[in-house]
């Protein structure tokens, strides 16, 4: 199989845009880098590179091992590239939709969400633990439907290198066109914010339409002072326990949890308990909704 | 192999490049709480629905508590140039010394941290016993 990963290529690239959005920082506001969160952001990131060169080799295996099951013969037509780059689009919605949603998903993509910066050191924030959570399974219909896996990767490459330059607050909105079919930095805030209106909303990887035609579209608003992170802050920058903090606490919940409620510690959304102890992502707009159909109006 | 050695060994080096610049272009914030309205604003961000009715601001403005309605007891401490909470259980421990609480969750990786409460100290110290767990030496 070919072995060519555009994100390589794009990684000089990142490097030198996240110093010009730190220079734009110095000028403008320099309360949105903090050196020790970009020091977590970038070591998160290097520690991905190196569980991806770990795991990479299973997946790809996995991958050539179910290639043979296609339906179709796609080949390499010009046109296929285009197809399977929307496609995985596509998928990339519905991986990152369950990884918001099931705990086990959620204990390797919240390394991503755990900064309360959003820059461009936060795109680089990745997990080091995505092969565990089974993230790889959902570009499995792209292998049956007939894409090779060499297309697929580097489709994923590609999306992942359109993803970095929206992790930024230098940016407000594109133009309206553009707002309205792409993934941008207005909508990628709504994502990474923790806002009641805004939590598990705008899962999309380059195309917004996804979540417009899933339901899981939200708009940046002018009167939400967004914040950013996960509901329950971390506050650490020890590196290890931004990595694993919350395996670690499925580990404690499923070890204290009664018999019959275990699983649930792993498969129900973060937030979920056996005892109704805990705030999901919905029951706390739910509750921020009812605080404002109660609130008197101006 | 060697390869890929020497390309992790320069991701290394260029990662701590990047924060040493981070720190030399002086980015962060000295990030204070300046009035109490500013600590309430943090602590409903943090919790929906947690409504403060009383507090007692660190005379730095590095942190906080706070009480909302239900009895619930919030810290809110400084976290690099942002603030993080938690909210105070049976686990937690609270330490007095003069106009100085102690204040730690139980979560080690929460770390402890010290407010100088004035001359409230004393009364939340004395109402953290109330926790369950909290300790005072």
């Amino acid at each position: 199989m070919p072995d060519f990963n555009p994100v390589t290529y794009a990684i000089p690239g990142f490097v030198l845009l996240v110093l010009v959005e730190m220079i734009w920082a110095r000028r403008k506001a320099p309360e949105k880098y903090e050196p020790r969160d970009t020091l977590i952001s970038l070591g998160m990131g290097l520690g991905s590179n190196v569980a991806g060169l770990l795991t990479g080799g299973l997946i790809a295996a996995l991958y050539l091992a179910v290639y043979p099951f296609r339906l179709l013969d796609i080949g390499w037509q010009w046109w296929a590239w285009i197809l399977c780059f929307v496609l995985d689009d596509m998928a990339y919605y519905w991986f990152h939709r369950f990884a918001h949603r099931v705990r086990w998903m959620w204990a390797s993509h919240v390394n991503h969400h755990s900064s309360q910066h959003y820059n461009l050191s936060t795109a680089l924030r990745q997990t080091w633990t995505g092969t565990i959570a089974l993230g790889f399974l959902f570009r499995m219909p792209l292998l049956l439907i007939g894409f090779h896996p060499a297309m697929i990767f580097f489709c994923a490459g590609l999306n992942l290198i359109y993803q970095f330059w929206f992790h930024t607050e230098a940016i407000k909105k594109c133009p309206r066109w553009f707002e309205a079919v792409m993934n941008t930095p207005s909508h990628h805030r709504v994502h990474h914010a923790t806002n009641p209106l805004y939590l598990d909303r705008n899962y999309a990887g380059v195309f917004i339409v996804w979540d417009k035609l899933f339901g899981t579209f939200q708009p940046e608003l002018d009167d939400q002072r967004i914040h950013y992170g996960i509901v329950k802050q971390l506050g650490s920058f020890n590196l290890l326990w931004v990595a694993f903090h919350e395996w670690i606490g499925i580990a404690r919940d499923v070890w204290n949890a009664p018999w019959g409620s275990k699983f649930g510690y792993v498969w129900r959304p973060p937030g979920w308990s056996h005892d109704g102890s805990r705030d999901t992502s919905d029951a706390i707009r739910e509750r921020w909704l009812a605080m404002q159909r109660e609130a008197p109006a101006e | 192999m060697l390869e890929q050695l020497l390309q992790l060994g320069g991701s290394v080096v260029a990662v701590l490049l990047l924060a040493w610049i981070c720190a030399k272009l002086g980015l962060g914030a000295d990030v204070r709480i300046g009035s109490e309205d500013e600590a309430k604003r943090l602590a409903a961000e943090a919790l929906c629905g947690f409504e403060a009715t009383e507090l007692a601001l660190d005379r730095a403005g590095i942190g906080a508590l706070l009480r909302d309605k239900e009895g619930r007891v919030m810290l809110l401490r400084r976290h690099g140039a942002m603030f993080a909470s938690r909210l105070l259980d049976s686990h937690a421990f609270a330490r007095l010394d003069r106009n100085f609480l102690t204040i730690g969750t139980g979560e080690e990786t929460f770390g402890k941290v010290t407010l100088d409460l004035g001359d409230k100290a004393q009364v939340w110290a004395s109402s953290l016993r109330h926790l369950g767990g909290a300790t005072h030496a």
